[in-house]
């Protein structure tokens, strides 16, 4: 029985090895590890919270869960856009703590091999945030480390 | 191997469960008794009962102190069992042996609980317990040790030889898991299970508990049991069934049972006696002088008879079920007020909806109450500490309480127990006087504290009084002043004012520091706690009368009455409990500005500030003239406040939900915001906390 479930569990870490999901952002692609992903979802009503930074955009609820919302381009020091029909809220999973990230229009899943991932170039303000560059179909694809982008947001979870 | 540990946690969190009830149990007794100055037979064999369980089981773990310490109490009350007058001799040094003993037990399980147990040495106290036996047996001072042998001798051999004969006893053979070790025990928790659901359990090999060698045996035969007087077949085997690391059992007919049966038969039943007495006692309770005394004293006796019907599930399933319940709930609403079906005549489908709203009522009102508990145990926890306390103080004191079967959701419950326990301690340390200046000043030199719970609509109110010193105002301010606490003249504070100073961080009335209270933490702590749980306190006080606290409490955090206001897109849910009435400006005059930009308004008299909550929260809101939009006045057990908004959305039941822990960093609480809710077109609303924003003014 023991047996069974963690053969389950090495298939999805197999399955989901190697997977990205991609994103435009400012006209750039970007990507999370496929792994971070539950779901994709339209953008809705947010309920705005006060006094907090101006990229979380305040919480919506998710099937009776309330989760925060972040506006990935603010978030990534970028004007701020109108949302259209294209803009999407990517849900994440990062130490079982929800986020939706919105990103202005969701792309593909591809499988990006650890043979096209180069490192960034240092010094990159937006490096803070990036894990690293690979590219896909001739076109560059920065790869977003979860974990990286809310480390100060994080830290504090942790600590609590 | 690893199956062996799963087992033992499970019994070791057993163990803690059932021992600190039992311990429960033993000091309401004792407190009972100890007022009575005398034990009834009834409560002896409980005490018995108590005592034997927890040694069985604490030597089943092997926690040897605690094993030899309940043996050493349970050979005390043996002595007084046979000959209750003998109780006198020692009756004020045994009380408080007991209870050290009790506490020393205690101490124990908080520290296997902790994780980082290591065994401490109650080799005193069983010495005590030793000195007191012999005290009370005379100069004789036989060994202790001989008394459970004479207890087995002294069961009537009439009664146990009618049990041999019984034909309807019912016999099932028991095997255990194979290397689930400490079989001899296991078959001693087994036969202490059943005597649950049958009159008397006996068992081949007798006494398993006695000899860790017949486990081999056990081992190997298996534990036959013998259930005479069983309630149903059904009721054993269920409990055969549910018990730990049990391989297979077989139900066995008469024939098969050897005959070497006969041979234990006379030692057999003396310990199984004991717990089979106590319900069986009960139908006679002893008189008592006052009535809830001896309702209270019934208590722990039935409390045997019922256990079978009860089921111990953890917190976190109820929580989850909570969650369940509140998202149907919104689900529901959702549903019946669907926007495509606005305007249309639906005349089955409102039948419908009706039905299932009556229906999701009924299932949420059950889960409530699952969460509900009795104060009553939280009461008796305060008993314990009026008793210790007026012993080392040298006061006379008793504590006197009423409604200890107001019921309240388990959080809130445990989260009073604290601020409860410091200001009993407070009325004890401060507030009580010595016997004699109580004698002086014409009261009684039996001090009281009262604590009572009644349940006032959606909320319970808690008192604690006393008929102490009171509160001095005058004293409170100078005080007050000393500590640069005080924000106008002192002249201009009421008695009443002057009363809530005490609850300042950095106010302590007393000039020493003693064991119990008086480290300046006191009531600012008690408040901070009480609102935690969104509850309020407030003092009332007669100098040389006495004091009352009253504390106000939610009956439940999870589902809130609340009213719904927007301003701009934003929907805020103020609780119903916290409103006082809502109005609209009747002319622009009415509004007084100060030079600061803050505005008041006079109502009934009274002049609140006007607090713009789409200022305070950043909003753009629909309307900005204060004669457009409503004004809601709020309360706090202190002080009154008007809030603007655009309008008023109707009245709610919401569930409380908390923040995502992603805004733990970013205080929403201190900004008036105790958490979120969700509507029922599934927008979020937000949770607006009344006393937060009255206090931030």
């Amino acid at each position: 029985m023991a047996g069974e479930v963690l053969n389950i569990e090495q298939d999805k870490q197999f399955e989901l090895e190697d997977r990205f999901l991609l994103f435009y952002i400012n006209e750039m692609l970007h990507s999370v590890e496929l792994r971070y992903v539950l779901e994709i979802i339209t953008v809705q009503r947010v309920t705005h919270l006060p006094n907090l930074p101006e990229y979380i955009k305040g919480i919506i609820n998710l099937r009776g869960k309330v989760i925060p919302v972040i506006d990935m381009r603010m978030k990534l020091g970028l004007e701020e856009r109108a949302y259209d029909d294209k803009t999407c809220i990517v849900v994440i999973d990062i130490n079982e703590m929800h986020i939706g990230l919105i990103v202005d229009s969701v792309s593909e899943v591809v499988t990006i091999s650890k043979g096209s991932i180069s490192a960034t170039p240092p010094g990159d303000v937006a490096a803070k945030y990036i894990a690293s560059i690979s590219t896909h179909n001739e076109g560059t694809v920065l790869n977003i480390d979860c974990e990286k982008l809310f480390v100060n947001d994080l830290d504090t979870v942790a600590a609590n | 191997m690893n199956d062996v540990d799963a087992g033992m946690e499970s019994l070791i969190e057993a163990f803690i469960y059932e021992t600190n009830e039992l311990l429960d149990q033993l000091d309401e007794i004792l407190l009972e008794s100890e007022k009575a100055k005398t034990i009834s037979e009834n409560n002896i064999n409980s005490i018995f009962r108590i005592t034997h369980t927890i040694k069985g089981s604490a030597a089943m773990l092997e926690y040897e102190g605690m094993s030899t310490l309940a043996h050493a109490v349970e050979d005390v009350f043996y002595i007084i069992r046979e000959d209750i007058a003998k109780l006198d001799i020692v009756f004020d040094e045994l009380f408080d042996l007991v209870f050290q003993a009790s506490d020393f037990l205690r101490k124990e399980i908080t520290a296997i609980q902790s994780g980082e147990y290591t065994p401490a040495d109650a080799s005193e106290l069983v010495k005590s317990f030793h000195e007191q036996a012999a005290i009370m047996k005379g100069e004789a001072a036989a060994p202790a040790q001989t008394a459970p042998a004479a207890a087995s001798a002294a069961v009537p051999a009439a009664e146990s030889g009618a049990l041999i004969e019984d034909n309807n006893a019912f016999r099932v053979r028991v095997f255990f898991e194979d290397g689930c070790q400490m079989e001899n025990m296991r078959s001693f928790m087994l036969i202490s299970q059943l005597q649950g659901c049958c009159g008397l359990v006996e068992s081949i090999p007798a006494h398993p508990e006695n000899d860790s060698s017949l486990s081999a045996e056990i081992i190997q035969n298996g534990l036959i049991l013998i259930c005479h007087n069983f309630d149903s077949e059904d009721e054993v085997l269920k409990t055969v069934e549910q018990a730990l690391n049990i391989k297979s059992y077989e139900i066995l007919s008469a024939e098969d049972v050897p005959s070497a049966k006969q041979a234990e038969q006379p030692a057999e039943p003396a310990r199984e006696e004991v717990p089979a007495a106590a319900p069986a006692a009960a139908s006679a309770p002893a008189p008592k002088a006052a009535a809830p005394a001896a309702a209270e004293k019934a208590a722990p006796a039935t409390k045997a008879a019922v256990k079978q019907s009860l089921v111990s599930v953890h917190q976190s399933k109820l929580d989850h079920l909570m969650d369940l319940v509140g998202e149907i709930v919104t689900a529901e609403s959702m549903v019946a007020r669907d926007p495509d079906l606005e305007g249309l005549r639906l005349d089955h489908f409102t039948k419908s909806v009706r039905e299932l709203r009556k229906l999701t009522d009924e299932l949420q009102d059950v889960v409530m109450s699952i969460r509900m508990l009795p104060l009553h145990g939280t009461f008796q926890k305060m008993g314990r500490i009026v008793r210790d306390m007026a012993k080392k103080l040298g006061k006379q004191a008793e504590l006197v309480t009423f409604g200890g079967d107001t019921e309240m959701d388990k959080t809130i419950n445990d989260a009073i127990a604290d601020p409860l326990m410091h200001m009993i301690r407070n009325s004890m340390d401060h507030a009580i006087e010595l016997p004699d200046e109580r004698v002086a000043n014409g009261k009684p030199a039996m001090g009281k504290v009262i604590l009572s719970a009644r349940n006032v609509g959606g909320e319970i109110l808690l008192d604690v009084s006393d008929d102490g010193c009171g509160l001095d105002p005058k004293k409170l301010l100078s005080k007050a002043k000393d500590k640069g606490l005080l924000t106008k003249p002192e002249s201009e504070y009421t008695d009443k004012e002057a009363y809530q100073l005490i609850m300042l961080p950095g106010f302590s009335t007393n000039q020493e520091v003693t064991e119990y209270s008086g480290r300046g933490v006191g009531m600012d702590v008690v408040r901070k706690n009480i609102e935690k749980v969104g509850g309020s306190i407030s003092i009332n006080s007669e100098l040389g009368k006495g004091s009352t606290f009253t504390i106000k409490i939610p009956l439940t955090l999870a589902i809130v009455d609340g009213m719904n206001l927007a301003i701009g897109d934003t929907v805020f849910t103020l609780p119903i409990t916290s409103i006082k009435q809502s109005f609209k400006m009747t002319s622009p005059e009415q509004v007084i500005k100060n030079s600061n930009g803050t505005e008041m308004i006079m109502v009934r008299g009274e002049c609140l500030p006007i607090l713009r909550l789409h200022q305070m929260y950043q909003i753009e809101p629909r309307h900005s003239d204060i004669m457009d939009g409503i004004l809601i006045q709020i309360e706090n057990s202190t002080a009154n406040a008007c809030i603007f908004a655009d309008e008023l959305l109707g009245e709610y039941q919401v569930v409380v939900k908390p923040f995502p822990k992603f805004f733990n960093k970013y205080d929403l609480k201190a900004q008036g915001l105790s958490g979120c809710s969700i509507l029922g077109d599934g927008t979020v609303s937000l949770i607006l906390d009344a006393n937060t924003i009255i206090n931030n003014l």
